[in-house]
């Protein structure tokens, strides 16, 4: 492809938006080229929300201007933004659940007989405009039927269908598995090559050297490169990402004590995982690795008292214990970082001291369990702010305010506040971006350090073998094999966790890949 | 938009502000009040409660016709007591049962109507002559228990373990069982606490008319709902504003005062308090728009 000759479609100068107190954008030019695949990339709050916000039409820039065509271009609603032929596709879908997938491809622009609904055509032509994608989806379908890749593909239907000339996809595979994932990525390339181009903002740094032309880093607002992907590598990327230089570490070489859990022919909830047998030390990181319904979510839930444990024993320091609540779980010294952040550990209304501190609430005086100590809740809140490099402003303000990697350091706080010898963590950076990451991960070597025992329940691979010393894998809910140290590589972890006795390639570093 | 309203009838009206009047008006905003600061808990934990109003009836009921057998004291406590318990059904019916609060406390408010006109037979009760009763209602009484209770509520949120937990169910209950807290139980003692909220205003109401009434506080559901809403509580749950539900019965009370004093209909003030009420939960829908368009999740 030869990009010189090509023309932008659309440019952005000196775009800047203002928003109370913070420039969320700031001063930001750059252009997208016919039927290309530009890839927008950068940690959260760096901007890329409110540039989408005003392609949208969502926002009016605060200075600066956008050019269709190299013609200056006004989109004061989401409509005059579709008039012009872009088409946004949000994280979170905008169909309408209960109507057919025809119904959400031509919702407010249906076919017609005179006043009725003409069923035939937009029927037909639904068919065709999927076709085209290469699904296979019948149009008469309710959309809450569909999986949520199925859910994305009619979202991108009902774009071309608008005659799109630019689509611009957030996070499109937040939501996906990797099969899924894969075939989208395959639709946004056909698409670039029809003609249509794609402003594709992600986070994940190989589905973006996998299918864009070029690659724009904002940072703080700001712009910091544009640059053809042959032209950039993914270590360049990540520093512009985040601003320094990030020194990849390795894991520490760890000295393990005392045992602190043993488990004996462990089944939970009467099958769903059945006779897992390990026991684990003090400063030791054990880590669970499997598929999808591999059964690792499962036996982190049984541990934590969310599920029964119908057989086997379960020792902690040599004690036989019972867990059968999470409060049980919490009373024998286990913590849990949940998997699911916004459902299973956030208090959206709460503030980040009350987040922090409702496991382990201060108490005022130690005759009065009821009562709290609000100035020692605020102290504490401070103290692991600092300790934990949480960026915040006030204990008062509220957690929906912060970052996804500073709402998890809150949730680390809160299972270190319960002074737990067990720490469970399920995919503990999820949703984080790369500068939280790294800082989660030290953070765990330094607990790790002090002699906290730890199970990782991830499904990212460099994850694993980045924390865990030893790992067992999982298949249909019985451990498969288990690694050790060095072992623990991308390779191995997944010809067990596939059940293929012969090394298989990996070139995605997901397990949630196969199905 | 208070000193606006009052000051409004204050013009329109010479005796809006004789103090008989405005002794009057904070009565009846105590009655509401007391009523609406339970409600504001129940809110705060995720839930809703539209039994309040039979709730108050049945428990006048019980403590009237106890009055003379057992004295005001003893009967008092009887009638807070029957609160409570109904609340507590309240609560089973939604922890153990699994029934949303909204379908619970919808039946509840059937039952429990239906159970005061049992109890009283359809006939009104009266007291004569006990005057030892009417002091629950007369002066500042119900002003300074609405006042107490609202001190005591205010505490539990913001300095207990157990105002935490409440709101940590409301804002999120699957987290909040993760962290350790029995939801059930936290849900069991809020519900209680309405109940037990909700009789006292019935006595206050019983007491005002010395008269056990099955048919006593219709519609108190509805007005104590719109005192928390106008006082700013979202009714997503996970937060409280006790000084809001103070400030919104005020309100409602000086607005359903003044219309009285102009000789409005009592259809009117219907239609004045629902239209309020809309008003506030639009009012609501619209902040929490904005916040979620500057977020952008939503289109």
């Amino acid at each position: 492809m030869d990009e010189i000759q090509r023309v932008p479609i659309l440019a952005v100068q000196n775009l800047s938006r203002r928003f109370p107190g913070v420039l969320a954008l700031d001063n930001v030019s750059f252009d997208i080229l016919a039927g290309e695949v530009h890839a927008l990339v950068g940690e959260n709050g760096a901007g890329k929300s409110t540039l989408i916000g005003i392609l949208a039409g969502v926002y009016q820039p605060s200075a600066g201007q956008v050019l269709l065509d190299q013609k200056p271009a006004f989109f004061p609603d989401p409509l005059s933004s579709q008039r012009a032929g872009i088409s946004v596709i949000f994280q979170e879908f905008s169909l309408l659940p209960h109507l057919s997938v025809a119904e959400n491809v031509f919702i407010s622009r249906e076919p017609r007989h005179g006043l009725t609904v003409d069923w035939a055509t937009m029927n037909r032509r639904t068919q065709e405009i999927l076709s085209t994608l290469n699904v296979e989806i019948d149009p008469a379908t309710l959309v809450s039927e569909l999986a949520v890749g199925q859910q994305q593909l009619v979202e991108i239907a009902r774009a071309l269908s608008a005659k799109t000339r630019m689509i611009v996809m957030d996070e499109p595979t937040a939501a996906l598995n990797e099969r899924e994932a894969v075939r989208l990525l395959e639709i946004v390339r056909s698409l670039a090559a029809g003609g249509v181009s794609v402003l594709y903002v992600s986070h994940r740094l190989e589905e973006v050297f996998s299918i864009a032309d070029r690659i724009t880093v904002l940072r703080d607002g700001r712009h910091i490169v544009t640059e053809r992907r042959s032209a950039i590598t993914e270590q360049r990327v990540v520093s512009a990402m985040v601003g320094r230089e990030l020194v990849h570490s390795t894991r520490p070489s760890r000295t393990a004590g005392a045992i602190v859990l043993e488990t004996k022919d462990v089944t939970v909830d009467g099958g769903l995982v059945r006779k897992v047998s390990f026991s684990l030390r003090r400063g030791e990181v054990l880590g669970l690795a499997g598929l999808m319904g591999s059964g690792c979510s499962e036996l982190m839930e049984g541990l934590y008292g969310l599920r029964e444990i119908t057989e086997g024993s379960f020792l902690i320091e040599g004690r036989p214990v019972r867990i059968v609540n999470p409060r049980s779980a919490i009373l024998t010294g286990v913590g849990l970082v949940p998997e699911d952040r916004k459902r299973q550990s956030v208090f959206p209304d709460l503030s980040v001291a009350h987040n922090l501190t409702i496991g382990n609430l201060p108490r005022w005086f130690w005759a009065f369990p009821g009562l709290l100590d609000l100035a020692g809740e605020r102290r504490k809140t401070l103290d692991y702010k600092r300790q934990l490099n949480i960026r915040f402003t006030r204990p008062e303000q509220r957690i929906s305010g912060l970052s996804g990697g500073n709402q998890q350091k809150v949730i680390l706080a809160r299972a270190l506040a319960g002074n737990c010898r067990l720490l469970l963590l399920a995919e503990p950076t999820r949703g984080v971006d790369v500068g939280a990451k790294a800082e989660i991960y030290a953070l765990i070597d330094r607990l790790v350090q002090k002699g906290i025992a730890v199970i990782l329940q991830t499904s990212e691979l460099p994850e694993l073998i980045r924390l865990a010393d030893r790992c067992i894998v999982f298949v249909a809910g019985e451990p498969r094999g288990e690694l050790c140290g060095a072992e623990i590589t991308q390779e191995a972890v997944m010809s067990l966790a596939t059940g293929l006795s012969h090394r298989v390639t990996v070139d995605s570093a997901s397990l949630r890949s196969v199905q | 938009m208070l000193l606006m309203v009052g000051g409004v009838f204050a013009v329109l009206s010479p005796r809006f502000l004789t103090p008989g009047n405005l002794l009057n008006v904070c009565t009846s905003a105590s009655v509401v009040a007391i009523v609406g600061l339970g409600m504001t808990l129940a809110i705060a934990s995720g839930n809703f409660d539209l039994s309040v109003g039979s709730t108050a009836a049945f428990a006048g009921c019980v403590t009237v016709s106890l009055v003379q057998q057992i004295g005001v004291a003893l009967a008092i406590l009887a009638g807070l007591a029957t609160g409570a318990t109904v609340g507590l059904i309240n609560g089973l019916i939604v922890t153990e049962l699994g029934v949303p609060a909204f379908i619970a406390t919808l039946g509840m408010l059937t039952i429990v109507r239906g159970a005061a006109l049992i109890y009283t037979g359809g006939r009104d009760i009266y007291l004569y002559g006990q005057t030892q009763y009417k002091i629950l209602s007369s002066g500042l009484t119900p002003v300074l228990l609405a006042l107490a209770l609202a001190i005591v509520l205010w505490f539990v949120l913001q300095h207990t373990r157990f105002g935490r937990h409440i709101l940590a169910t409301g804002s999120n209950a699957m987290s909040a069982r993760r962290v350790g807290v029995r939801t059930s139980l936290v849900l069991l003692g809020v519900f209680s606490i309405v109940g037990a909220a909700a009789a006292l205003s019935g006595l206050i109401l019983s007491a005002q008319v010395l008269t056990g009434n099955g048919r006593l506080a219709t519609g108190l559901e509805l007005s104590a709902i719109a005192v928390v809403v106008l006082g700013g509580t979202p009714l997503t749950g996970g937060q409280a504003s006790i000084a809001g539900t103070l400030q919104g019965s005020v309100l409602v009370a000086v607005i359903n005062n003044g219309l009285n004093l102009l000789n409005v209909s009592i259809f009117y003030q219907n239609v004045t308090l629902g239209l309020l009420l809309l008003g506030a939960i639009a009012l609501e829908a619209l902040r929490t728009d904005r916040r979620r368009t500057k977020q952008l999740t939503t289109r």
